[in-house]
């Protein structure tokens, strides 16, 4: 899930979380502030009764009146004011809700009591508002929260996915500088423009990584460049002197033999000290991977290359290149290395008369490309120790220090391609690349 | 021909110009840049062997010195530093091959008539070997009037063959001429004997070709 669309959710989350609450809560409060209100207004009333009960005397009101009481309700009955006299230990002044009977019908009201001395006679005088009034408008408000903070969310929702779009827009940019950047000297210095500390920072930081990762490979390069070079010099004087030993007329052939024997190991070692220098120079990134080709062309080209070696022996090559594979950014001369490599060890390997057999195809969404003979197979421990240097244990005559194996591991590697193998002693074996794609 | 050899690793220097002189060549050898830019600058040159890696000076400066000479050498670069980027950039400026180092002898006398060849036409006649006529430049051999049908790498070890003749090449030397630095240490002697069986199949239907001779345990020579 992207960042912005996680912000945003939390954002939209917590507010409709926080409102919510607030809604509910909302009914309680306005009846807490509705009940304290009509309280105030029930007092109000009251102060204005008996206001006008001094003025006008208590007989004024009983005068028309059987049973010493007195009533009054407005047309809706929603409030109603009741005066009559009662004969009580205690003096009351309370408010109260309680429940009236009034011409059939039960209508719930806030009551406030309160009783007083005239001339010895003690009244009570009770001021009513009834409930459904005040139930009404809390039902009409909560409604209309519930409402505002739908809107409120969705709008917010909105508003809220452009400002973290916004916000983080330069960590994107800082990202695709990245997956643009296959090799450290590649990196865009240029800064993203952003006024966050934290993407300068981080945007700074990967700068001065990539720099001192440069630097690294440059000094790995240099090094690399400087042992060949001490290393290859005294080989070339040493096969140069021999060469020019070996043109001599007068040399005998037991002397020619051991000068080409010494002449062999020469070039043993020399191509010990260039497969080494390789695959430092492919595990430094020396190479560049600019290029882009087909999988099937690249081996047919190997194919070719080794056909007179397969016909000596009566080996057929069958190919079945029923997918099409496409190298992008890759380095073709070193993947002809590494398709050499494998096919020239099956041609070694196979006895005569035998098969290899070359497919592409589609598996668990890789593009695999395999290279499998009917040769003599390996057991376990060879299977193991394949792609170590300097390690062989097969006992082939023609076998040299493995290293070939080594430098395809290594360019397999460098390109992301994976090597399986797969044998089987006295059945042969099976090399599968899982090329991405 | 006047070959200048710049190299600083003196033995080498003296191993390529007697190995040279043997094939008429003059040479000259330059030890350090300084006084191969002189040499440069005061001689005439049919050929530059050129080795980049100089202590003192900055291989690539002199070969634009080489380049900027007015009786324009062929040069060919040879480096121990291996870097693809070095043979690259001295193949754009302007150099006509490249040699990495450790490098056969017979090897480079190839690449210096097939410079040669390409920059001063020198119309080498055709080849006479045997009955046959090989002719290195139309890459053609012919018997009698008839042509002898080859594959590229069988053409290539016969005209290496014949370049050196009367000199026995090892197998690793036909090998690498015609693989160049294929990374294979098993170099398998056995390829270069399948490409010299069909070589000699394929002359040998038309007239004979014993004049190839197998050199027991060592190569080939063409003996002529």
């Amino acid at each position: 899930m992207k960042l912005r669309y996680k912000l945003s959710l939390f954002n939209v989350l917590s507010k409709f979380l926080f409102g919510a609450v607030f809604v509910l809560l909302m009914p309680a409060i306005l009846e807490r502030i509705n009940t304290l209100q009509t309280d105030n207004e029930l007092i109000n009333k009251r102060e204005r009764v008996i206001d006008l009960i001094e003025r006008w005397g208590v007989a004024f009101f009983m005068e028309d009146v059987e049973n010493d009481a007195y009533g009054s309700y407005n047309i809706l009955r929603e409030e109603y004011i009741s005066l009559e006299r009662v004969e009580l230990e205690e003096h009351w002044n309370f408010i109260e809700v309680t429940r009236r009977n009034i011409e059939d019908e039960i209508i719930d009201y806030r009551v406030l009591n309160y009783t007083f001395l005239i001339d010895g006679e003690m009244y009570l005088l009770e001021i009513g508002k009834s409930l459904s009034s005040i139930h009404k408008t809390e039902k009409n408000i909560t409604r209309l929260m519930w409402l505002f903070l739908l809107v409120f969310v969705l709008a917010s929702s909105v508003t809220d996915i452009s400002f973290a779009t916004f916000l983080i827009r330069p960590l994107e940019r800082i990202n695709q500088k990245l997956k643009k950047t296959s090799t450290p000297a590649q990196f865009d210095t240029a800064l993203v423009l952003t006024s966050t500390t934290e993407f300068i920072q981080l945007d700074q930081t990967l700068s001065e990584l990539m720099q001192k990762i440069n630097d690294l490979f440059r000094k790995e390069k240099e090094t690399t460049s400087n042992i060949s070079h001490e290393l290859l010099t005294p080989i070339s004087v040493l096969r140069g002197k021999l060469e020019n030993l070996m043109i001599q007329k007068d040399l005998s052939n037991e002397s020619l033999q051991k000068t080409e024997e010494a002449l062999k190991t020469l070039h043993r070692l020399k191509t010990m000290v260039n497969s080494l220098l390789m695959i430092a120079r492919v595990e430094s990134h020396q190479y560049l991977k600019e290029e882009t080709f087909f999988a099937d062309e690249l081996v047919k080209e190997v194919l070719e290359e080794l056909s007179p070696m397969a016909e000596d022996k009566n080996i057929t090559f069958q190919s079945h290149f029923d997918l099409k594979i496409k190298f992008e950014h890759a380095n073709r001369a070193l993947l002809f290395n590494m398709f050499y490599n494998i096919v020239n060890n099956a041609i070694k390997y196979t006895q005569r008369k035998g098969v290899i057999s070359l497919a592409t195809f589609r598996q668990n969404n890789y593009s695999v490309l395999k290279i499998s003979d009917n040769g003599p197979g390996m057991n376990e421990i060879q299977l193991q120790n394949l792609f170590t240097r300097f390690k062989n244990t097969t006992k082939h005559k023609n076998s040299g220090t493995g290293i070939g194996l080594a430098i395809s591991k290594t360019i397999a590697d460098f390109h992301g391609i994976q090597i399986r193998v797969k044998s089987t002693e006295g059945k042969g074996t099976e090399f599968f690349f899982h090329i991405p794609s | 021909m006047n070959i200048l050899i710049v190299e600083d690793e003196e033995q080498l220097a003296g191993e390529m110009a007697g190995y040279l002189h043997k094939e008429n060549f003059l040479c000259e050898i330059a030890s350090t840049g300084n006084e191969a830019s002189e040499k440069i600058a005061v001689n005439r040159y049919d050929f530059i062997l050129l080795d980049l890696g100089l202590p003192d000076y900055e291989g690539l400066d002199l070969l634009k010195e080489a380049l900027h000479s007015d009786y324009q050498p062929g040069i060919i670069i040879i480096t121990a530093r291996g870097a693809l980027e070095d043979k690259i950039k001295g193949l754009d400026l302007g150099a006509d091959d490249y040699l990495a180092k450790p490098f056969s002898l017979a090897e480079l006398l190839s690449r210096i008539f097939a410079v040669a060849r390409r920059k001063f036409n020198t119309h080498s006649d055709a080849i006479n070997a045997g009955e046959f006529l090989v002719n290195i430049q139309s890459r053609k051999i012919l018997h009698k009037t008839k042509e002898v049908e080859l594959t590229r790498k069988e053409f290539d070890l016969l005209t290496y063959l014949l370049l050196n003749k009367n000199k026995t090449l090892t197998r690793i030397q036909l090998y690498e001429h015609i693989w160049g630095n294929m990374l294979d240490d098993q170099y398998d002697s056995n390829f270069i004997d399948v490409h010299m069986k069909n070589l000699r199949r394929k002359l040998s239907v038309h007239a004979s070709a014993d004049w190839i001779k197998t050199i027991r345990g060592v190569g080939y020579q063409a003996v002529l």
